[in-house]
């Protein structure tokens, strides 16, 4: 992308955001909870972090499946490393292992006990912290991973809406005439497909056969496809006002060309305005998935969805009370940290502050 | 055990070869009535055509003119006859449709020129006889000998509240969006057929008819209508609305070329007036179940006016008189939000042997409730008064026998076990898509899908797993053979014979050309994930990945039925009949054009240039020379030794083709009532599927009373019958 060069004004409003301290710790917290569900294989897993067999160490986390039969379990599946560890347990033989602290994977059910059908509590000797679902996987470990792919889809939303709105929207403002008429009719057209119908009906059609992350891909295109608009007229009127200061006029004189002019001297200077709306963005962003999910049109079944566990929470409100509540305050407070950053940094980026008057 | 079943009425119900969404436990009602007053006049008036209307007046002049005449010339025009006495004695005296003079048989003189035109293009089809030439030595039935199912106890009045997740798009019954959920109130639980099948007997019971008889032939069924059978209109029951049946039936406006099939003349050979009570009824084959296939429903030739290509859009609010007990009031249709039935107060069946003490609420109001979880919420408020407990969670968990609302006694929850032929839920593998195609691969997913799990943690244990392609069908059910069991090394064995050896590094198997063992598991319904959850995550044991695809039911139905999926998990409702169906599902001609052998070569395989057929029930796309011959030998065995043997070879056969994963089926209908709802002592008969079908409960609204006072006040009530067991009909395997 372009290169900012951080301008004193810049460096102002960032250390401003820093001193915001709610606004910046919520902004640390997030950004460290994301990194750390990229890694979420090693604290919330179903495979064992190491083991121990007859000499050799292995580290399962990550790579091929390892067979059972290669622990002498006598199945040519996944080893069930729980299993494996009351097998070393029993065996005394000098193996072991060592699991991450939340011992399930989000698609994993654990019907170990006899009686166990589904929503069992919360319960710390079975390691289901947050208790499990309809069909007892963890619930912890669906929130965790939903986490990682709904942030990264939000992240995948706002980079990919502001690229679009940024592009039609300087190329509006900075050309004007004919092509600002036309073209913000076409946006203004485009606003009106009725965004959640094509997505129904695209999801639909989607065949079954792409992987996970294509349909999760194709998804986001979608959503950004129907939901770019809104962003362009920001960007559109930010060009207008600057466009018409003297400096553009100035860099015209000098012979720079459109796209020098658009890149290096206009959206530097506009950037500004679309940094206050991202964190709100990614709140649409989050929330626009989750609602989705709930519907039955996000991400295909079974991927660990906060949409799907509100579902199943809400149609099962006294019989699972642990399901909702994990998922709603985990959305709630998600999306209370994303605000909390939103407001610190349209606070930080307040023009009223900064702004220089000629 | 569970033999003869019946299809009578639900003829219609047949064409609900649609996606049950069964299971969520939604009853859904929509009613209506005819228009208050003389309900059906005005439609019939204005209905009528130009040409009819006219040739009434025209017969009208001639009938007075005739009498002036005879009045003032006297004896010398004697022979001048007005229309109704002749008509009386041309009853007996000739057969045919036209007289010499080309006026019609009286029995069809309300015909339109359309519809007269009509049966005279098919004369083979609808003939007029006279009465002497009624066989003589015909055995009647009236079903005497079958005890009543309803209970002498009910008491009539209240109103029944129910609901239903969507409102109804239309009143008809047939075309477009008329097979909905709100059908049943206005057909399926409603309308009386010409002779009923009996629910816990294997006998029949008078409908329309009061009498039936069986012809020599086998074909033929010989009918007695009941003279006091009426519309809700008031207008009598003629024996040519059977006649007309066929007209409505086959018509292209209604836009339903199931019912222009099902009611075609390769099936329905030959309907014979005698006179106006009496008729017959010929099928292309003779069927042990005959009585049952034959039993038409009559539609109403004075409602309906010339069909034309209006006929969507002009009956699409108007309800259909009917000949059961509830109609639809104009006034109690509240769009987007409820439909009301109400009770003919002078119904002509009401105290009618098999028809009194059921039908018992005055009312039966079907509101909207789009989310089953908020309706049952609203069921517990009291606002419903019964709720399906089929589904697992519901009994378990949303309701279970601590209840307070149960062991205080306010509510019961019920376990009836029925004897019907269960819906097919299953898994259909679609042969004719790789790797599919390949039979190894076929036996191995059926190893692979662990229903086992499934019913033991979704379903607690409550059902059981289907065997056949055809289980529920008594003695025509094949006896011995066994749903494939999960297991992960037959399953790997097979997929090795295949090809399929290796592990890749998630643990699905690949082929030597690198392409992993993965297919895509399609479904329309949403509310079963968690099964294909399980059986997803069984099968990655296996070495199979399962891409599940779960779509709105609609959309999904289409998808399997334009052939698109490789494995579609679908269930059809069973009718209630004595022999399972192969041809829909099975034949080759449902799976592939050219139809017949043609698609054959001559050593049997499928020859290379043929066209996948769409818009079928063989989700499965099997065609198999060999299944195919059994199936036409099928469909013409008449004798019921011969189906059963036949229905065995059959269920072998496909059960070795290993395109049919056979699923689970529940022995038992879970429902819950508050205590105001009373039902007979037995429950209810035998074949009943769904709470509502036989319409044997009543609301006792002395009841309802104390109870409602009972819970403003937080007084308990007995609560000894909180959960009730009827196992009458349960069959011990």
């Amino acid at each position: 992308m372009m290169r900012i060069t951080l301008n004193p004004l810049t460096l102002r409003k960032l250390q401003r955001f820093r001193s915001l301290r709610r606004g910046y710790w919520s902004f640390i917290f997030l950004l460290g909870a994301f990194f750390l569900s990229l890694c979420a294989e090693l604290v919330v897993n179903k495979r064992a972090l190491i083991v121990y067999y007859e000499g050799e160490y292995f580290f399962p986390s990550y790579g091929a499946q390892i067979p059972g039969d290669h622990f002498g379990l006598g199945y040519s599946y996944e080893t069930n490393y729980r299993e494996l560890k009351r097998v070393f347990h029993q065996r005394a033989e000098g193996n072991w292992l060592l699991l991450p602290p939340v011992p399930y994977d989000p698609y994993e059910m654990d019907y170990r006990a006899a009686d166990s059908t589904g929503f069992s509590p919360p319960n710390w000797e079975s390691r289901h912290l947050l208790g499990t679902d309809k069909t007892e996987r963890d619930v912890l470990a669906r929130l965790v991973y939903g986490f990682r792919i709904t942030f990264a889809f939000a992240l995948g939303y706002l980079f990919l809406t502001y690229l679009l709105a940024i592009l039609a929207g300087s190329v509006l403002g900075y050309f004007g005439g004919k092509v600002d008429m036309f073209g913000l009719r076409l946006v203004e057209v485009w606003s009106n497909v009725p965004f959640l119908y094509m997505v129904i009906i695209l999801v639909s059609v989607m065949p079954g056969w792409w992987g996970l992350t294509w349909q999760i891909s194709s998804l986001l295109l979608i959503m950004v496809l129907f939901s770019w608009t809104g962003m362009t007229y920001y960007v559109r009127s930010a060009i207008y006002k600057e466009k018409a200061k003297d400096y553009v006029a100035a860099a015209q004189v000098i012979g720079a060309g459109s796209g020098r002019i658009i890149l290096r001297h206009l959206l530097p200077n506009v950037i500004s305005t679309l940094v206050t709306f991202a964190p709100f963005t990614v709140a649409a962003a989050i929330s626009s998935i989750t609602a989705l999910d709930f519907l039955g049109y996000g991400l295909p079944a079974p991927t660990p969805s906060w949409g799907e566990l509100l579902k199943q929470g809400v149609n099962n409100l006294r019989t699972a009370p642990w399901i909702v509540s994990s998922a709603a305050g985990a959305l709630v407070l998600t999306l209370t940290l994303v605000t909390f950053v939103g407001e610190a940094i349209r606070e930080a980026f307040d023009p009223k502050k900064f702004s220089t008057y000629q | 055990m569970n033999s003869t079943k019946k299809i009578n009425l639900h003829i219609l119900t047949l064409l609900s070869f649609f996606f049950l969404s069964a299971f969520a436990g939604c009853e859904d009602n929509t009613l209506k009535r005819p228009e208050p007053g003389n309900p059906g006049s005005q439609p019939k008036e204005t209905a009528r055509t130009m040409g009819e209307a006219d040739r009434e007046y025209i017969r009208e002049l001639a009938r007075e003119f005739a009498q002036e005449l005879r009045k003032e010339i006297g004896s010398s025009v004697g022979d001048v006859k007005a229309d109704q006495p002749s008509k009386e004695k041309t009853f007996t005296e000739f057969s045919g449709l036209l007289d010499e003079s080309g006026n019609p048989h009286p029995l069809l003189a309300h015909c339109s020129d359309t519809v007269l035109d009509f049966y005279l293009k098919h004369k083979d089809a609808f003939q007029i006889s006279s009465i002497n030439q009624l066989p003589k030595d015909l055995r009647w039935e009236d079903g005497s000998k079958e005890n009543e199912f309803s209970s002498p106890d009910a008491k009539r009045g209240g109103t029944w509240k129910t609901f239903m997740s969507d409102f109804p798009r239309t009143l008809r019954t047939i075309g477009p969006d008329a097979n909905g959920a709100f059908r049943r109130y206005l057909l399926d639980y409603n309308g009386v057929g010409l002779v009923m099948t009996h629910p816990n007997s294997d006998g029949y019971y008078p409908g329309l008819a009061e009498r039936w008889a069986l012809g020599e032939d086998g074909r033929t069924v010989y009918f007695q209508l009941d003279g006091d059978a009426r519309y809700s209109d008031g207008q009598p029951v003629r024996a040519s609305d059977f006649f007309f049946t066929f007209y409505f039936m086959r018509s292209k406006h209604l836009q339903a070329p199931w019912y222009n099939d099902f009611y075609g003349k390769d099936k329905f050979l030959k309907v014979t007036l005698f006179n106006k009570n009496t008729l017959s009824i010929t099928y292309h084959s003779a069927k042990p179940d005959l009585v049952e296939r034959i039993s038409i429903r009559s539609i109403p030739e004075h409602f309906y006016d010339e069909l034309g290509g209006d006929y969507l859009k002009k009956y699409q609010w108007v309800q259909e008189p009917t000949t059961g007990p509830y109609v639809v009031r104009k006034e109690d249709i509240k769009k987007g939000q409820s439909v009301t039935l109400t009770r003919l107060s002078n119904w002509w069946a009401d105290q009618k042997k098999f028809y009194r003490n059921r039908y018992n609420p005055d009312r039966i109001m079907a509101q909207v409730i789009r989310d089953p979880s908020k309706a049952f919420e609203v069921f517990l408020k009291g606002d419903l008064d019964m709720f399906s407990l089929s589904k697992t969670d519901y009994w378990y968990e949303k309701l279970p026998d601590t209840h307070q609302l149960v062991s205080d006694g306010y509510l019961t929850k019920v376990t009836f076990f029925n004897q019907v032929p269960p819906p097919s839920y299953a898994l259909r593998i679609n042969s004719s898509k790789p790797p599919f195609d390949d039979l190894n691969i076929r036996i191995g997913f059926q190893h692979s899908m662990n229903f086992d799990l499934v019913l033991q943690k979704i379903f607690r244990g409550d059902f059981e797993r289907m065997r056949t392609v055809a289980d529920g069908y008594g003695k025509r059910s094949h006896p011995t053979l066994q749903a494939r069991k999960f297991s992960v090394d037959l399953a790997t064995k097979f997929f090795a014979k295949a090809g399929y050896r290796d592990r890749g590094k998630d643990g699905i198997l690949i082929n030597d050309a690198g392409k992993r063992l993965s297919v895509e598991l399609l479904t329309g319904y949403k509310h079963l994930e968690d099964v294909l959850v399980v059986l997803r995550e069984e099968a990655k044991k296996a070495g199979l990945d399962l891409k599940l695809k779960i779509l709105e039911s609609t959309a999904a139905f289409k998808t399997a039925s334009e052939k698109n999926h490789q494995v579609v998990f679908s269930a059809f409702s069973s009718f209630v009949e004595l022999f399972p169906r192969f041809w829909e599902p099975y034949h080759s001609d449902n799976a592939y054009s050219p139809s017949g052998k043609e698609k054959f070569t001559t050593d049997g395989t499928l020859r290379s240039d043929i066209v996948v057929k769409t818009s079928t029930n063989n989700f499965t796309q099997t065609a198999v020379l060999e299944i195919d011959q059994l199936i036409d030998q099928y469909r013409m065995e008449e004798n019921l030794k011969g189906i059963t043997s036949l229905a065995h070879q059959l269920s072998k056969l496909i059960h070795d083709h290993a395109v049919y994963v056979p699923g689970w089926k529940k022995p038992w209908l879970r429902m819950g009532h508050w205590n105001w709802v009373a039902f007979p002592e037995d429950w209810g008969p035998r074949e009943t599927r769904d709470y509502a079908e036989f319409q044997v409960f009543w609301i006792d609204e002395d009841k309802k009373l104390l109870i409602d006072d009972a819970r403003k006040n937080g007084r308990k009530l007995d609560a000894q019958f909180g959960v009730r067991v009827y196992e009458k009909h349960r069959i011990n395997l």
